[in-house]
């Protein structure tokens, strides 16, 4: 707004060309013309019009402050970026082709062929059309969710309550569905539980004992699920279902914390002295 | 206002003015066209920013600052899970297109009855497909065995992001999308394992309606919802159809893209 000057001292000028400030636009009243409703009156962006960064500037409350707060993004992630020793991909990387490219299409093809493979040589069954009159005496999902079909099968641990004489506060049915939301909920939930820089099993022998657990129990919860199918007795099953992923779990741990100390000794040595703590 | 075009404005005596190759003329002639009607320019804008927004990546990985790749190259076969799962996934849609065209949904007597009693006309659609059709047999195998490595490796997946601490900050969010994105597998693969109307099938589509019923409160309107009814009509048969065709293939493909697009943005978690 250097030139401003001299655009207000011009006799018949018709319109605030600078996009005016409020001082400029109590100034300069239209000369008394006649308000053009056709148009004629608009005239094209100059240099003096504000930009929509300059717009946006002079707004107030909430988009005020998000604008602020992308500029202050954007100025502390330039200078994080200007301190950082670290290289940018883009200057520095694997050629995507023919390197990248090459690799991924023959990881792709053997893929693919690994499928086509296993279609040949083990075509899937098509078993006796619907029959409502006729229960069969094996009913199962696919095996993905032997899991979840296992989940519905925990009738023996729904509680009941003394208070209400016995009876259950959820039918079995309910219950099992429950379980299901309960399992999904804390798999989701782990990275809001599980905070931290540490990445591999050693450095947090306990999570680790979780997933290790979680993998024996998705294994013997579909065990259960199937459990006229398998050879043993039931009772002894479902307490099986529970014990071994404990055991899993615990010997886990214990081989991860015995083998710690060491490993972290090195992973300490190279990380922390490269990487020393805030 | 005049509608003469302003000497700024006449791009054609601007084109004259310069020593152009016929391609560049050709070219500059294109996007004038094109951009008097469109608006081109505008959206090139969008687009030159969008390409720079996208070739942002996070900063190099630490195990490609400290030179750490000796020290866990092991791991890198399990990396390649994702990729997997996103190549079946892939396979599954081109060869279940193709199973489409051949199959119908429907609870009636199908035309097979005659020699298999009780055949629907979903069955029997499925018996023509695996006896009658070229390469029919081979067609259902793919689609069935892409589906089944596309579970078993969107499940390795998770696990391999579980051991390898992945899912930590700055990650929460997509990995809560891939449990979203895991369970809409499974869906799909419940929703495909119904549509032959087999025993198997018809089975488990009762074990679905009880589930449904036995939620609290909203059982009955899910069991509505879902499966048409309390018990399997041609209104589940359908409903399964469209789920498993129309519905999950959007919902899901943007997901899966949505997902990878997080991982291109943030880079890979290496363990350290």
């Amino acid at each position: 707004m250097t030139d401003q000057d001299t655009t207000t001292d011009t006799p018949n000028r018709r319109l605030v060309t600078d996009g005016g400030t409020d001082a400029d636009e109590e100034a300069q009243p239209d000369g008394g013309e006649d308000v053009q409703a056709d148009g004629s009156g608009i005239v094209a962006p100059d240099d003096e019009t504000p930009t929509w960064r300059e717009r946006k500037e002079r707004k107030v409350g909430l988009s005020r402050l998000t604008y602020e707060y992308f500029e202050r993004a954007r100025r502390e992630d330039q200078d994080l970026r200007q301190e950082s020793t670290y290289v940018e991909r883009d200057v520095l990387a694997f050629p995507t082709w023919p390197h990248e490219t090459v690799r991924n299409l023959s990881i792709a093809a053997m893929f693919v062929g690994m499928i086509l493979f296993l279609s040949a040589t083990l075509p899937p069954h098509i078993g006796n059309p619907a029959n409502p009159s006729s229960t069969p005496a094996v009913i199962l999902p696919d095996w993905y969710l032997y899991w979840s079909f296992g989940l519905l099968k925990l009738n023996p641990l729904n509680p009941e309550l003394a208070i209400l004489g016995g009876s259950k506060l959820m039918a079995d049915r309910t219950y099992g569905v429950l379980a299901n939301v309960v399992v999904v909920g804390f798999v989701a939930i782990v990275p809001f539980l599980n905070k931290g820089s540490a990445r591999r099993p050693v450095e947090q022998p306990f999570w680790a004992a979780v997933g290790v657990f979680g993998v024996v129990f998705a294994f013997t919860i579909s065990a259960l699920s199937v459990k006229n199918l398998i050879p043993m007795n039931v009772d002894l099953l479902f307490d099986l279902t529970f014990l071994l992923p404990v055991v899993a779990g615990v010997i886990t741990y214990a081989v991860l914390k015995t083998m710690r100390e060491g490993y972290m000794y090195d992973l300490n040595r190279r990380y922390y002295r490269l990487r020393p703590p805030k | 206002m005049s509608l003469e075009k302003k000497d700024d404005h006449d791009h054609g005596g601007w084109m004259k003015t310069k020593d152009l190759t016929p391609i560049e003329k050709g070219f500059l002639t294109t996007l004038i066209y094109l951009d008097k009607r469109l608006r081109i320019v505008d959206y090139l804008e969008i687009m030159e920013n969008l390409y720079y927004k996208v070739n942002l990546q996070m900063p190099k990985s630490h195990t490609e600052q400290y030179n750490l790749d000796n020290k866990f190259w092991y791991w890198y076969p399990l990396y390649t899970l994702g990729l997997f799962s996103t190549l079946a996934y892939g396979v599954a849609a081109i060869s279940g297109a193709i199973l489409g065209f051949y199959y119908s949904p429907s609870t009636a007597a199908g035309a097979c009855a005659s020699e298999i009693s009780g055949a629907t006309v979903s069955y029997c659609s499925i018996a023509f497909i695996m006896r009658d059709l070229q390469f029919g047999f081979m067609l259902r195998s793919v689609h069935r065995w892409s589906a089944q490595v596309m579970v078993a490796a969107v499940f390795l997946h998770m696990l391999r992001v579980y051991f390898t601490g992945s899912y930590k900050e700055p990650r929460e969010l997509n990995w809560i999308l891939g449990i979203v994105l895991i369970s809409l597998t499974m869906v799909f693969g419940y929703t495909g394992y119904l549509l032959p109307w087999d025993q198997l099938a018809f089975w488990a589509g009762q074990i679905g309606v009880e589930m449904s019923l036995s939620i609290p409160l909203a059982g009955e309107w899910v069991a509505q919802l879902l499966f048409g009814g309390f018990t399997l009509s041609q209104s589940t048969l359908m409903r399964m159809y469209i789920i498993h065709v129309f519905l999950l293939p959007f919902v899901v493909t943007t997901l899966i893209a949505i997902h990878i697009g997080i991982v291109w943005m943030q880079g890979i978690a290496e363990p350290h």
